[in-house]
């Protein structure tokens, strides 16, 4: 486990959340922000989002697939386009977990390849440690992310909201 | 088939010559007739499949020895012409159709052929008489013989085209069944996973201590309890599109007081609309209803589900139930049909617009997922609610409301006992209106 239960280590990794069920949405922030110490920023709103992943205030996107209302360019898109939208958008090449129901066989690879994204979680996700665990190994980019828990102080991406 | 036959008569050498000595024969072997057919149909028990295709019994037997007479005695007409050739080429598509095989004709005529050989022996004895006869003959008889085979052969590769077409198109549809069905899996999956994910997160965050203030625990508790309810309303959905879909939902057919109904349905919604600051009006309240022949338990299904969207979907203004006779004809065999009462549940929220009207009825189609989304529901209710209403004889629909705001949602329910004569309901203008209360 990366953290005992209650404890909250000072990690300044800010995780965007991007999901249109208001529960699961409100499940991953308490998730993030209590297992894993992170600032999260929800929101479906791109003119919202997009100004913080341009500052570079955004370490880590989590985005549901299919998504309601979430609109660009006068339409709706999903979270495959979301994540094109939010990498282009971004300084530094952002870290995107997917997080979707859409969980029937061959899901995973047809969802990972049109999205780019880095990984994928299949709904339920209802273990607080295993997505902070998740979110931290993306975040650090290697296997060993519970050693790397916490960025150095001269990391680039260190800010928060 | 003209072609064909003047290929035949060049390939054997058929001459005008040879049709001119067939004419002189035809009146010397016509007595033969009756006994050669009894000949050729006396063959069929040793083609145990061609009993299975002469079901008729006798009479149909010796209808079919006239038809072999009138056929052979054509062979000695003479006129060998396109009318000659089409009908003897039809014998095989004949065959074909009911399943005659080609090789029981094949060995018929070739008894056919002996018999005749026979027979011209006997009536011509003199050999140098006899043998251009019997070449004429001969040559006649392989005319005939090769356009039968050659129809069987077009009509066998016919039917094989038209069977595998019907089987590309069951490919097809099953393809497509299967494509839905996959779709259909693929959205329950989706649709089972969202709530699960809160009732499994929220308890799983207070059982890991994640979540020590007790008020914010209780609020988890309610999410909880919310996605589970939301997950067991999902779970009836499936089951009734399951069983409406594997055709084994099976709805009573008793006589149902339509006021019960409503003042049982009602309070159901009462609270949700007092909550939303909505006024439920029931405008039959106070009039004598009619009895239907429904479903009890279905009946107050589909009116519940109608109310509850109608509220859902409404954030101000009113949501209105009425009752009234059916007054467009149900289709073209409307005169057969039982008269039909109408229930309509009207409301003053977003509508639904035109273009998405069909669509609503539709499995797991929902006009705004986002609204949806937010207000719960499983996409399912519209389409069961059609459902049961066709099942119970009526037939459902979604307009704009009255003065062109809203949505009105009406089905038909049939009438228990139908007097034509007699006006099933009948609501005034002054009828009572009567707002129904939450009972809190």
């Amino acid at each position: 486990m990366t953290s005992p239960a209650g404890t909250k280590p000072a990690t300044p990794y800010s995780i965007l959340i991007v999901e249109d069920h208001p529960l699961v949405a409100k499940f991953y922030r308490m998730a993030l922000e209590r297992a894993g110490g992170f600032n999260c920023l929800v929101t479906e709103s791109v003119a919202e989002m997009l100004p913080a992943v341009e500052a570079g205030r955004v370490h880590l996107a989590i985005l549901d697939v299919s998504l309601s209302g979430t609109e660009w360019e006068g339409r709706n898109i999903d979270g495959l386009e979301l994540a094109h939208l939010l990498r282009a958008h971004s300084p530094a090449k952002l870290p995107i977990l997917l997080a979707t129901a859409h969980a029937m066989s061959g899901d995973r690879e047809r969802l990972l390849t049109a999205s780019g994204a880095d990984d994928y979680l299949e709904k339920p996700i209802y273990d607080a440690r295993y997505l902070v665990e998740k979110v931290l190994r993306l975040l650090t980019g290697n296997a060993s992310a519970r050693q790397a828990g916490n960025p150095s102080p001269s990391d680039p991406n260190r800010a928060s909201f | 088939v003209e072609t064909f036959i003047e290929e035949m008569k060049r390939y054997l050498g058929f001459t005008e010559g040879d049709a001119a000595l067939l004419q002189m024969l035809g009146p010397r072997l016509e007595k033969y007739l009756p006994e050669m057919a009894e000949r050729f149909y006396s063959q069929i028990p040793f083609h145990s499949n061609a009993f299975r295709v002469f079901t008729g019994g006798e009479a149909q037997i010796s209808r079919l020895k006239q038809t072999l007479q009138r056929w052979a005695g054509g062979l000695f007409s003479g006129v060998y012409d396109q009318a000659y050739a089409e009908e003897r080429f039809q014998i095989g598509y004949r065959h074909v159709r009911i399943g005659l095989e080609q090789k029981y004709v094949i060995s018929a005529m070739g008894i056919v052929r002996s018999f005749f050989n026979d027979c011209l022996l006997q009536e011509v004895p003199q050999m140098e008489e006899r043998l251009p006869l019997a070449g004429a003959l001969g040559k006649i008889l392989d005319i005939d013989l090769n356009l039968m085979c050659e129809s069987y052969m077009r009509a066998t590769v016919q039917n094989l085209r038209s069977l595998n077409e019907q089987m590309e198109r069951a490919n097809r549809q099953l393809a497509e069944a299967g494509h839905s069905k996959d779709q259909f899996l693929a959205h329950i999956s989706h649709e089972l996973r969202t709530p699960l994910n809160s009732i499994l997160g929220f308890s799983k965050l207070i059982l890991d201590g994640l979540c020590p203030n007790p008020e914010e625990e209780r609020q988890l508790l309610r999410d909880v309890f919310a996605s589970a309810q939301h997950l067991l309303g999902l779970v009836n959905d499936i089951l009734d599109i399951g069983r409406i879909e594997a055709g084994k939902l099976s709805l009573q057919s008793d006589e149902v007081s339509l006021r019960a109904i409503l003042d049982s349905t009602l309070p159901l919604v009462a609270i949700q609309a007092a909550e939303r600051n909505l006024s439920l009006i029931d405008a039959t309240a106070g009039v004598a209803l009619p009895v239907v022949r429904a479903d009890e338990v279905r009946l107050r299904q589909v009116l519940l589900n109608l109310l509850s969207n109608a509220v859902k979907f409404t954030n101000f203004g009113s949501v209105t139930v009425r009752a009234l006779p059916n007054e467009e004809p149900e289709g073209e065999s409307g005169a057969a049909s039982p008269p039909l009462i109408r229930v309509e549940v009207e409301d003053t929220g977003i509508g639904v617009p035109p273009e998405k009207r069909e669509s609503v009825f539709q499995k797991f189609f929902q006009a705004d997922p986002s609204y949806s989304r937010r207000l719960g529901g499983t996409g399912l209710g519209l389409a069961i609610s059609r459902s049961l209403v066709e099942l119970m004889g009526g037939t459902i629909g979604l307009q704009d409301g009255k003065d062109g705001r809203g949505t009105l949602v009406w089905f038909t329910v049939p009438l228990a006992s139908h007097k034509p004569s007699q006006n099933p309901i009948a609501i005034t203008q002054s009828a009572q209106r009567r707002t129904v209360r939450a009972e809190q």
